[in-house]
């Protein structure tokens, strides 16, 4: 059994120190992985990042993350990424990686992902070069994000997201707002590519629990939500493998 | 700056908080009544709680700030999900 810990939201900055590591004391025993899905800081600082990376810094389990929305805020995502990575934190951005663990190989494909809506009510790339670089951006990620996960060679594939790919997790928010929270976009690529499990993020006021309209399960990680330093998912790479085999996903 | 008028003063706080970078918080709510601001909403830690009042404050400091935020506990979770 796999056992995937992920968080997201965690919003690192001044003051920030030592909120996560307390909760990350007995990971290595909880857990196999952890995965961090965006807003990892405030304002998206590199001095603010690396308060989080310092507690990241030597953990036992591979770490993964996507940035989010915040994370690009001072327009230093470039050198925010750097800070992770000098802590052993693989960031991803339409990119995959694959680990093995205990002879599974478990593969992640991450993106931040983007707003534009749901189905019927998603915006259009029509019109103002603004409403369509803002469509456009989504379009790409989610294009990213399908190409990635198809292209995974792997027993278990999980897509790591900052955005929410479905209307079900963001449960609570206002309405008027689900435009910003996420994309059907991103939900059409998963259900495209296939994958066990996608986790995001960024919805503070949602919910857990979802699916894709292919029944993939989804889950909301954003720390006010899980209310946890962390969530812990297990997967079983044989049952997908036989899954896989059978023609079907579980 | 033109003072906001009464009405739109909650969206004048709510942007204020958004856009200090003490608190850089998307998600609180905030509502006027009278001479008292109320902010509600969920926050990483005592600081940044403090912090959203401190900004307030800053930014009527004729008002009363009510801050009733909730710091998010982060503790090790309890329990794991089988998800297949």
């Amino acid at each position: 059994m796999i056992r995937i810990a992920a968080v997201g939201d965690l919003h690192y900055g001044e003051g920030s120190k030592e909120i996560l590591r307390p909760g990350l004391q007995h990971l290595q025993d909880r857990a196999d992985l952890l995965l961090l899905a965006g807003d990892l800081t405030r304002c998206g600082g590199p001095d603010e990042v690396k308060i989080l990376a310092d507690e990241l810094r030597g953990l036992p389990v591979p770490v993964v993350a996507v940035l989010g929305n915040h994370d690009y805020h001072a327009d230093r995502e470039d050198e925010v990424r750097r800070v992770l990575e000098d802590a052993q934190v693989r960031v991803l951005e339409g990119e995959a990686v694959t680990i093995d663990i205990d002879g599974a190989r478990v593969g992640i494909a991450g993106t931040k992902g983007f707003g534009g809506g749901f189905r019927g009510a998603h915006g259009s790339d029509f019109g103002e070069p603004e409403m369509k670089a803002f469509v456009g951006h989504t379009k790409m990620l989610s294009d990213r994000l399908e190409r990635a996960l198809t292209d995974l060679d792997a027993d278990l594939r999980i897509a790591l997201l900052h955005y929410s790919p479905i209307e079900a997790t963001l449960e609570g928010e206002r309405l008027e707002i689900y435009a910003f929270l996420g994309s059907y976009l991103l939900a059409e690529a998963v259900d495209n590519a296939g994958a066990d499990l996608v986790l995001h993020g960024h919805a503070h006021h949602g919910v857990e629990k979802g699916r894709t309209p292919a029944g993939i399960p989804v889950r909301n990680v954003a720390q006010p939500v899980i209310r946890h330093a962390y969530n812990i998912y297990t997967l079983d790479p044989d049952r997908q493998a036989l899954a896989a085999a059978a023609g079907g996903i579980s | 700056m033109t003072e906001p008028r009464p009405d739109y003063l909650p969206e004048a706080i709510r942007e204020k908080l958004i856009h200090d970078p003490r608190v850089a918080e998307q998600d609180l709510r905030v509502e006027v009544q009278a001479h008292r601001v109320m902010l509600g909403g969920n926050v990483a830690s005592p600081q940044l709680k403090q912090r959203i009042t401190e900004v307030a404050k800053e930014l009527l400091p004729d008002y009363e700030v009510v801050n009733e935020t909730t710091v998010v506990p982060a503790a090790e979770p309890d329990d794991e999900e089988p998800v297949s």
